[in-house]
């Protein structure tokens, strides 16, 4: 993380000058803006969020009241028309992107923090730590995890707290397997010994000597992880297991399931917009993955 | 290692886990808000405070939560998974009724996942930067974000209204016959869009992941070989390299059964399919416990046998996990 560090290993002849090359972080970040993939995924996403976040008050439509008759098709008033209510799509889209993606990123948040607690334990131990840790992920990952999720929203309660918890229980096992195969990899390394023998604790070991290290893998599944979120938080909702009382893009495509035929701007719009938002994380994730994963990326 | 030592250990492995699933769920409906007694009595339509205590007496709930958790093993182990109030009917007949139409979806889609997404991986990994590779990249991009519950919706409105040549609702036809060849013609028709929706999203995966490994096993010295010999560029691929661009396929397809499963479960949703799905999604419309639970430990069985085949077949694709070395 340091400066010493880093310019000690940067003497490479295709590295930029010196000065751009200060941080890793910076690095990466430069490698990102390189990938054209990663840049427009990234575009999008920063779209997607300022249209939520300063669209509702621009658009001035409350997505809760009555704009016009129900099924009216989008028109010059109702640019993407309404749903079975008569309820503005478009409203219900920019307010509805709010809930949508902040159980995303909270959930991903969710998933990464338990599979990350339990996959660097796992791995940094060994031993029976680890044989414990590897049959609690892997009895997790025999339940299937929208099913899981279902179960426990439905018996839990249908509240937007309730649903991001649940995404985050039932996703952690992919991050955790992760996480403990590059702890297992790392942990007998030099520069780890070395630390042990300064008399670093365990505790000092893992967060701020092996976690670092294990981080660019981490960063990536960290990525996918909020775009499954938004899949799994648009199947629940759909399922009818959202929360009924806050405005969601999967709650809309759920509740206006049933006139697809009659209306298909009701269903084709909030569904395109989850496509969409999960399709620039994923374009992210591509990005992340050749900035920080040089050596991937020649495979093309 | 002993083949059937080997797959005696995966069994008691397994049954290990699903008992493990049996005290979660026993653990939910406990750690659940709300009296199992009186959630009954709601599904029963409402029932007096004498009814109620009844229930309680009836289904052990006076007793001890240990002694409770062993009186509900001891009627799962007997085939017995509650009753469903709604339904009104035995959890275990309304399971068994419905798991051959989701066994048909979810294997007709894995079947369609792995072969359509072997062989646009493979075709695209011949000319990496070709015209069709990247096609094939954009379509396992989209496959993969799109929501399966929308695909399906958009293949529904497409054929239910713009053009109807595929029925888009249900197993089958009222004015079908119900038996012999017409009965399959008429089940393989309405099997096609669901089937084809739930495998859309497999697809993506798998093209991606043969393409890599094809794209590695085509730089190998054993194609180079194999080329050398002076073989036919179809054998080259089609025996040799393709075998190594399996392996990981396999192994992916057998961890996300699962996945494959809960994607039924929004697939008949959308299209009506009669299925463990669509039970699902009746039961929690109805708060019915006792049949979400068991759909959710069936759910876990499925899992845990297509777990154990996808470790037998890697042991036939892959020569060296045979012979125990690996």
């Amino acid at each position: 993380m340091t400066t010493i560090e880093s310019t000690a290993i940067k003497p490479d002849k295709t590295a930029l000058p010196v000065s751009a090359a200060a941080s890793p972080t910076m690095a990466a970040l430069r490698q990102f803006a390189r990938s054209p993939a990663g840049v427009v995924g990234a575009v999008v996403l920063l779209f997607l969020m300022l249209a939520t976040l300063f669209g509702p008050s621009i658009y001035g439509v409350d997505p809760l009241d009555i704009a016009g008759a129900p099924f009216t098709p989008p028109d010059a008033d109702t640019w993407l028309g309404t749903d079975y209510l008569g309820r503005d799509i478009l409203a219900g889209l920019l307010q509805g992107g709010r809930a949508t993606l902040t159980v995303g990123g909270v959930a991903a948040i969710i998933t990464i923090v338990i599979g990350v607690t339990i996959g660097s334990l796992a791995g940094f131990f060994g031993g029976p730590i680890d044989t414990a840790l590897t049959k609690i992920t892997e009895f997790f990952q025999i339940l299937p995890p929208l099913l899981f999720a279902m179960v426990l929203v439905t018996l839990f309660g249908q509240t937007l707290t309730t649903v991001t918890i649940a995404i985050g229980v039932v996703s952690w096992p992919s991050a955790a397997r992760l996480t403990r195969a590059e702890f297992l990899r790392l942990r007998n390394l030099d520069f780890v010994k070395a630390s042990r023998a300064a008399g670093a604790g365990n505790g000092h070991l893992i967060l701020l000597v092996v976690l670092p290290n294990a981080l660019p893998p981490i960063i990536v599944s960290a990525t996918l992880a909020i775009g499954v979120a938004i899949l799994f938080e648009g199947g629940l909702s759909f399922l009818g297991l959202g929360d009924p009382n806050t405005m969601s893009w999967g709650l809309m495509l759920g509740q206006n399931r049933n006139y697809v035929l009659n209306a298909w701007w009701t269903v084709a719009f909030p569904g395109a917009a989850i496509f969409i938002a999960v399709l620039a994380i994923s374009l992210i994730g591509d990005g992340v993955n050749d900035a920080i994963n040089p050596r991937l990326r020649k495979r093309g | 290692m002993n083949l059937a030592l080997h797959i005696l250990r995966q069994v008691a492995n397994a049954v290990g886990l699903l008992i493990a699933v049996l005290v979660l769920n026993f653990c939910l409906i406990h750690a659940a808000p709300g009296d199992p007694a009186l959630v009954i009595a709601g599904e029963m339509g409402g029932a007096s405070a004498d009814v109620i205590a009844a229930l309680r007496v009836k289904y052990g709930l006076d007793k001890s939560l240990l002694e409770q958790l062993f009186t509900y093993l001891g009627s799962v182990a007997t085939g017995d998974f509650g009753y469903s109030y709604y339904f009104n009917a035995p959890v275990t007949g309304l399971i068994a009724q419905r798991i051959p139409a989701t066994l048909y979806l979810v294997l007709s889609a894995l079947a369609i996942s792995v072969v359509i997404g072997t062989l646009l991986g493979v075709v695209s990994a011949r000319k990496p930067n070709g015209l069709f590779s990247q096609g094939v990249t954009i379509i396992s991009l989209a496959g993969y974000a799109a929501p399966v519950f929308w695909t399906g919706l958009m293949l529904l409105l497409l054929f239910g209204s713009v053009w109807p040549i595929l029925p888009v609702t249900g197993m089958t036809d009222v004015a079908r016959p119900k038996v012999g060849f017409a009965h399959v013609v008429d089940i393989l028709q309405h099997l096609v869009l669901p089937a084809t929706t739930l495998a859309l999203v497999f697809i993506a995966q798998y093209s991606r992941l043969a393409r890599v490994n094809m794209i590695d096993a085509l730089t190998a010295d054993y194609v180079r070989t194999a080329r050398a010999k002076g073989l036919p560029e179809f054998i080259v691929i089609g025996k040799h390299a393709l075998r190594n661009t399996l392996i990981p396929i396999v192994t992916v397809a057998g961890l996300q059964f699962g996945h494959l499963f809960a994607g039924a479960v929004l697939v008949e949703t959308v299209f009506s399919w009669p299925g463990m799905g669509r039970l699902v999604f009746e039961s929690i419309l109805r708060r019915d416990y006792p049949t979400l639970l068991a759909v959710l430990f069936f759910s876990a069985v499925l899992v845990m046998a297509a777990n154990i085949i996808t470790d037998l077949v890697y042991r036939l694709v892959d020569p060296r996990i045979r012979s125990g070395a690996r």
